[in-house]
């Protein structure tokens, strides 16, 4: 189990944490994993034009969403990373958005697929 | 118990709902700040709240002020669950009307154990509020008839009398004594003094309109203030509630006991340049009038008729 808890932490998952607030619910899980590639597109759509018109309010704004969505799911290096990026909107910061966003993309593309195999193993 | 959340974010909502749900509380569960105010404006609605911060339309701490700006509703216990942390978003939170702050990403433990210390204060809110409103009806009702007791009836009078005036209508007051009361409590015990009393707030209760007013004036006395009537229907108004209370024997511990009871009625609309104290001293007169008159009857205090000093002897 600890190794499994520890592969996680190397992809930025907190998984005891995450097993913990679904109080070890698989199927919640799966649900909850469900609602966020769902919403997951459509945030950094957001996020991508808010970017480009450098509407910084709304950069604030979506990535204070999406960092409350990777929080829920105990993707903490991704969380952090969008808590990085709610702040730079705050403060007006245009130069280096684009970046940020990226490794927001990188680390959800490195992380799901991991929690979508533990999911359908626990299934089982 | 009913609870409320109150989240944009989807994923969150469908957390907290299975969490709260699994913990048997009835949850309903909102995407916006708006919405959110309607469900905690209801006369029904939710007493515990989980509100998001960041909220479309109206965010948390803005709902919390809606909330604490309504009066006359039980109070509802509210926690705002928000990734905001800073020592300013929490004081800001807390000075909007929140009683409580959860961070999230929240733990499940911390959060059943945060709403539980809600409950608490809410039911011991209601046990206040439920001392309070015993209180009240002790300091405004006759501990052994449960009518309103002297202060409240007259205080209702007055207002009644006022709200007549301007509305240029007629109140009836009918001030009423038992005849010969003094003799029940002496030939049959107090006890069956009291029976007597409680079966006649009974029966003019039971004959009064949901509208009119009843309350014990004194030891045998009571007083009835009746809405909205008719002036020239007072005597037989007050004639038809006589017959009510004196119709049947009162069963008592001592078997059937016949009562009467005399009437002084008055009708507001005869005595308009009159003030509430004014008016109860020629129902008094009226009453003592009836007394007079050999009892078991009804007399109207006419304008033509002087207030004159009661004769204590005849009652």
């Amino acid at each position: 189990m600890t190794e499994q808890h520890d592969r996680f932490l190397q992809i930025g998952v907190n998984l005891p944490e995450l097993l913990s607030r679904v109080e070890n619910d698989y199927n919640l899980l799966g649900e909850l994993i469900g609602i966020f590639k769902e919403e997951f597109p459509r945030l950094l759509q957001l996020l991508r034009e808010s970017i480009t018109r450098e509407d910084m309010k709304n950069v604030e704004v979506s990535s204070h969403a999406l960092k409350g969505m990777l929080s829920a799911l105990s993707v903490t290096r991704a969380a952090a990373i969008a808590s990085r990026l709610e702040q730079m909107g705050r403060d007006g910061k245009t130069e280096g958005l684009t970046d940020v966003l990226i490794l927001i993309e990188r680390e959800v593309a490195n992380s799901m697929p991991e929690l979508d195999t533990y999911i359908a193993e626990m299934k089982r | 118990m009913k609870i409320l959340i109150a989240d944009d974010d989807r994923m969150s909502r469908r957390l907290l709902q299975t969490t709260l749900e699994r913990e048997g509380y009835e949850v309903n569960a909102v995407s916006n700040g708006r919405s959110a105010l309607q469900e905690l404006s209801l006369p029904d609605g939710p007493r515990l709240a989980l509100l998001d911060w960041m909220m479309p339309e109206l965010d948390g701490p803005r709902v919390c002020q809606g909330v604490r700006k309504q009066h006359g509703r039980p109070y509802v216990h509210i926690v705002l669950v928000t990734s905001r942390e800073s020592k300013e978003d929490v004081v800001a939170g807390l000075e909007a009307g929140a009683d409580d702050y959860l961070t999230k990403p929240w733990d499940p433990a911390e959060l059943i154990a945060r709403l539980r210390v809600g409950q608490r204060i809410l039911q011991l809110e209601d046990r206040l509020v439920e001392a309070r409103e015993t209180m009240r009806f002790k300091a405004t009702h006759d501990h052994l008839t449960f009518l309103l007791n002297r202060g409240a009836i007259v205080e209702l009078l007055e207002r009644e009398l006022v709200r007549t005036l301007r509305e240029k209508r007629c109140t009836i007051v009918m001030l009423s004594d038992l005849d010969h009361f003094k003799s029940v409590n002496d030939l049959y015990g107090h006890l069956v003094g009291d029976e007597v009393l409680r079966e006649t707030a009974r029966r003019l209760l039971g004959s009064a309109r949901s509208y009119d007013f009843v309350g014990r004036y004194g030891g045998e006395e009571f007083l009835l203030v009746l809405n909205n009537c008719d002036a020239s229907q007072a005597l037989l108004r007050a004639e038809e509630i006589r017959k009510v209370v004196a119709g049947l024997p009162i069963e008592t511990m001592r078997g059937p006991l016949s009562v009467t009871m005399s009437v002084g009625v008055l009708s507001s609309s005869d005595w308009p340049l009159h003030n509430t104290e004014e008016m109860l001293c020629e129902a008094d007169a009226a009453l003592y009038r009836a007394k007079a008159s050999g009892r078991n009857c009804s007399q109207l205090a006419r304008p033509n008729v002087s207030c004159q000093a009661p004769l204590a002897s005849l009652k």
